[in-house]
């Protein structure tokens, strides 16, 4: 059954677009920052890992732990250092915040990858191996199923969190309005940096869990972060359910359009459709929103 | 009791600059718990911005105290925690979350428990001060009409169980009917035993409710 498997290959891809989008729209809504390394945390999880099992010989838990640590810590560091004196002490605004100080990380971590992992094709020890599973005509990949777990319980308990708690309704309330949140209180810096250390960390969770599946090189990471980029456009970049939906629409389409169109163009026309989708409804798609804040 | 006990803020030699503007300069003054006091003024004369520096908002020079605690320079909590809520000059809400949302982030300034701050004295108060705006609590704050916005600001510094609720233009853009039914909610805050600051631009209203004013020119404030 070619459709129905296309349909959860395209589930997998659109799971994994899904997240980064949510993590680049959750961290705007707090700090007006887009995250433009989102991708290249996913690319540290994912080659570090590898780096630290096939290498250095460490077991898997270690390696993972290792790994998220270094980057829980290096984004610390990062939001601490250059955010910080960015943002709250030099008070910039615009462009130059919202794009410069994580386009420019991007190309720090690139680098050091570059370094550290060499230019090759490489990807962490898949977590749950063995033959895929059938149910029916229908084929799941373990390492698919994998990551649609982690998406789902991710996903999961970040909506609980904003719905269900203080604060999670102060995180919303800080990229709503910086000023009225910390008139009740609110550290808005706080939650910006842990914001940006969680999503740090989900970016390369997702890395790990994704790489048995894409593979990653040092430079996998600018075309994930594109991808997280666009599907939080769709949402405005300030409304991670819709950047959720839109980042699963785009992995389904995608899929579809490489089962039934072409494999070759897919993309081509993926992003046919998606520039024709923003310029017949703009405002639906929260676009009016992404321009004018 | 003593003097100090009872004088629930006091300022002393409060400047706040935006750059190279000095907005207010060496502004003293005190207000006594209970007390209604009125902040008044032309406009572009500091008023606002000592309630700014008050709060911690905007970076200070000069002595704050709440209730006999020295306040900290940078820390844009610890008014709130010390008992002192700013409803600030076009309102600050947040606009996609509802109503009821943006009252309930109030008892941020005391609990982190959602539980706690729905069941809470302080929300219900709140809600109960203006019930017009009870069958709008699940919609955008963006949404609401400017009175039920500031109603919604209102209820939102109520809900933080202040001491002292200073609240800043309170009436800037409502009709009149709107701002009457605005002040009537401050006066009844008053009544109810909370220390109340309002700014105005106009002495008039403010001094139907408030028991004292201090006039302020020019980023110099004194008793009037």
């Amino acid at each position: 059954m070619k459709l129905g498997n296309l349909i959860i290959a395209g589930i997998i891809t659109g799971s994994i677009y899904a997240m980064f989008a949510v993590c680049v729209s959750v961290w705007y809504r707090v700090s007006n920052i887009l995250n433009l390394a989102v991708g290249d945390f996913a690319m540290v999880g994912a080659l570090g890992v590898d780096n630290l099992y096939r290498v250095k010989g460490l077991p898997i838990p270690v390696a993972i732990i290792t790994t998220l640590v270094v980057v829980a810590v290096f984004a610390y560091a990062y939001d601490l250092v250059v955010l910080r004196i960015a943002q709250d002490q030099r008070r910039m605004e615009g462009i130059v915040v919202t794009f410069f100080f994580t386009f420019a990380l991007s190309f720090f971590i690139d680098g050091v990858a570059k370094m550290l992992f060499g230019t090759d094709v490489h990807a962490a020890p898949g977590l749950w191996n063995g033959p895929s599973l059938s149910l029916g005509t229908l084929h799941f990949e373990r390492a698919g199923l994998l990551v649609i777990a982690c998406a789902v319980i991710i996903g999961g308990a970040f909506w609980v969190y904003i719905k269900f708690t203080l604060g999670g309704k102060a995180l919303e309330a800080s990229g709503e309005n910086v000023v009225g949140a910390r008139i009740v209180g609110i550290d808005t810096r706080r939650y910006r940096r842990w914001i940006f250390i969680g999503t740090a960390l989900i970016a390369a969770i997702f890395g790990i869990v994704e790489s048995p599946i894409t593979g990653f090189t040092y430079l996998s990471g600018a075309t994930i972060s594109l991808t997280g980029f666009i599907a939080a456009a769709y949402g405005g970049f300030r409304k991670p359910g819709r950047a959720l939906v839109a980042g699963l629409f785009i992995g389904v389409l995608e899929a579809l359009l490489g089962g039934y169109v072409s494999a070759e163009y897919g993309d081509t026309v993926l992003y046919a459709i998606l520039a024709a989708l923003v310029l017949a409804w703009p405002r639906g798609l929260g676009f009016e929103s992404a321009v004018s804040g | 009791m003593s003097e100090q006990a009872q004088t629930a803020l006091a300022v002393k030699g409060l400047s706040v600059a935006y750059g190279n503007v000095i907005a207010v300069h060496d502004a003293t003054f005190t207000v006594a718990e209970g007390d209604a006091c009125a902040i008044t003024g032309p406009n572009g004369n500091g008023k606002s911005s000592i309630l700014m520096g008050v709060t911690g908002m905007v970076r200070r020079r000069g002595a704050v105290e709440i209730f006999g605690a020295p306040a900290k320079n940078g820390d844009v909590g610890w008014a709130a925690r010390h008992g002192l809520t700013l409803v600030p000059e076009r309102r600050q809400l947040y606009p996609d979350l509802t109503a009821q949302d943006n009252i309930l982030l109030g008892c941020y300034t005391w609990t982190r428990s959602i539980g706690k701050a729905r069941t809470s004295a302080p929300f219900g108060r709140a809600v109960d001060l203006f019930p017009e705006i009870k069958p709008h609590l699940k919609q955008a704050a963006g949404t609401l009409s400017g009175g039920q916005q500031q109603m919604v600001a209102i209820a939102r510094g109520l809900a933080a169980n202040p001491k002292i609720l200073a609240v800043d233009e309170p009436c800037l853009g409502l009709a009149e009917a709107v701002a009457k039914r605005v002040y009537d909610a401050l006066a009844r805050i008053h009544e109810e035993g909370t220390t109340l600051i309002v700014v105005e631009e106009a002495p008039r209203r403010a001094l139907t409710l408030c028991n004292r004013r201090v006039e302020v020119r020019n980023g110099m404030a004194g008793a009037a």
